[in-house]
């Protein structure tokens, strides 16, 4: 067994969070270089003002989602979910960012007042080192996700034709140029689960299988031939990225899960050797 | 007092406003319309410019936090509202639905948009900030700001002419 005390990494994972609300993502910095559609001078103005001024890109500061890839043969001194609690009240209370959560989910809906609780996935791998990856997530971009359970027989192409639909429908209020996270099998929640590992994927990465990334290839190119382009109005790409985690399914049924995430694309990661 | 001219704005038209906006969203929308049905309470909305946004912590040296539109869509139930009350115009990000082009169409106001992810600059355009009505919901609470240059886009005109 391994020992690992998170305090001790503390102070990383609060600078990687707050540095992610301010600086804009470097893959993504391209694709805004070349926009030059409606508000592109401000879209580029505002990525330096964040950056200098230390202001979040986003009034949307997020609800933070932790993804913790978790050897198994290592021990913690205190559980997952206290310690990233701790962390995203540490780094929202000291940074002019906005407190996005509410205890209650209906009813009064009282605000936290520190951004917490984080949302928290366990991960466990036969790695060698913790890695800690997590997800800025605004409401908008959140608002769009999607479950469907689909006929088993349905085909490769009309999986597609449901998916370019769905974009085609509400895309422009998710903050586009969009990044897709497609989970498909499992079941209901593991689909949901994988659509979201998704979108921690690298812009450019694909799926080590044929048949699927022939599927996120063509979806990129579907949907940017939408046209719903930056801020919904029709200039500029619709969707900087598309990835699909598939998982083995149930004979009767076949979920089909989509995630989303804006144009900011705000996600960090931290790692931890021991 | 200024008035924007909306009777002349086309979509895709863009806009730099100077002026005043009320902040509502969700929740103050909510509070506003159960508080004018149960008591007949309402400030004043004639000729407003509704914003919908909850800005982020305020720093030290500036009026206001990061602040950019959220998404128009979810306020569509209380568009109506608003209209009836004398709302020019209401801005956010993203498509409406039906209901809100038909609206804009019928009281002939219009629908701008603003950028999204962009609130460090945004807040920049803001000269005041004052807290109206609902302080408890803090930066979902009904709040007052004045503008300079604030980039604005017709996403709906008062012909009912959408771009989404």
């Amino acid at each position: 067994m391994n020992y690992v005390c998170l305090n001790d990494h503390r102070d990383r994972l609060i600078e990687e969070l707050r540095k992610k609300n301010i600086i804009m993502n470097p893959e993504m910095k391209k694709y805004i270089k070349e926009y030059g559609g409606p508000f592109h001078e401000f879209i580029k103005e505002n990525v330096k003002v964040a950056e200098e001024e230390n202001l979040p890109i986003c009034q949307d500061t997020g609800m933070i989602e932790f993804f913790a890839f978790l050897p198994y043969n290592v021990c913690l001194d205190q559980p997952l979910q206290n310690f990233f609690d701790s962390i995203v009240s540490q780094t929202y209370l000291e940074n002019d960012f906005r407190y996005s959560t509410v205890i209650e989910p209906i009813g009064d809906r009282k605000n936290a007042n520190d951004n917490s609780p984080a949302i928290v996935h366990i991960i466990q791998t036969n790695d060698h080192k913790i890695e800690i990856k997590f997800l800025v997530k605004g409401g908008g971009s959140e608002n769009l996700s999607a479950l469907f359970m689909l006929k088993p027989s349905i085909d490769e192409e009309e999986i597609m034709d449901k998916i370019v639909q769905y974009v085609r429908d509400n895309g422009a209020r998710g903050c586009p140029p969009l990044n897709i996270g497609i989970g498909i099998g499992g079941t209901s929640e593991k689909a949901t689960f994988l659509s979201k590992l998704a979108l921690l994927e690298p812009f450019e990465s694909r799926n080590i299988k044929r048949k699927y990334r022939k599927m996120e290839e063509q979806l990129l190119e579907r949907i940017n031939r939408l046209n719903i382009g930056f801020q919904g109005l029709g200039e500029g790409i619709t969707a900087y990225s598309v990835h699909i985690k598939e998982y083995p399914t149930h004979i009767a049924i076949l979920p089909l899960a989509l995630a989303f995430d804006c144009y900011i694309s705000r996600k960090g990661c931290v790692q931890i050797e021991y | 007092m200024f008035r924007l001219n909306i009777e002349l704005m086309k979509i895709r038209n863009t806009v730099e406003y100077s002026g005043e906006m009320i902040l509502m969203r969700d929740a103050a929308q909510k509070r506003l319309v159960k508080d004018f049905e149960t008591n007949n309470k309402l400030i004043n909305l004639k000729d407003k410019i509704v914003f919908y946004a909850g800005p982020a912590k305020k720093p030290k040296n500036s009026p206001v936090g990061a602040i950019g539109p959220t998404t128009s869509e979810r306020m569509d139930k209380y568009l109506e509202f608003l209209f009836k009350n004398g709302v020019l115009g209401t801005v956010g990000k993203g498509k409406r639905s039906e209901l809100a082009i038909e609206l804009c169409k019928k009281y002939r106001r219009v629908y701008f948009v603003t950028p999204s992810g962009s609130a460090a600059a945004l807040s920049k355009c803001i000269i005041k900030h004052d807290v109206l009505l609902f302080p408890d919901l803090q930066t979902e609470a009904i709040q007052k700001i004045q503008v300079k240059d604030f980039p604005l886009y017709v996403a709906i005109d008062i012909f009912g002419n959408s771009i989404f």
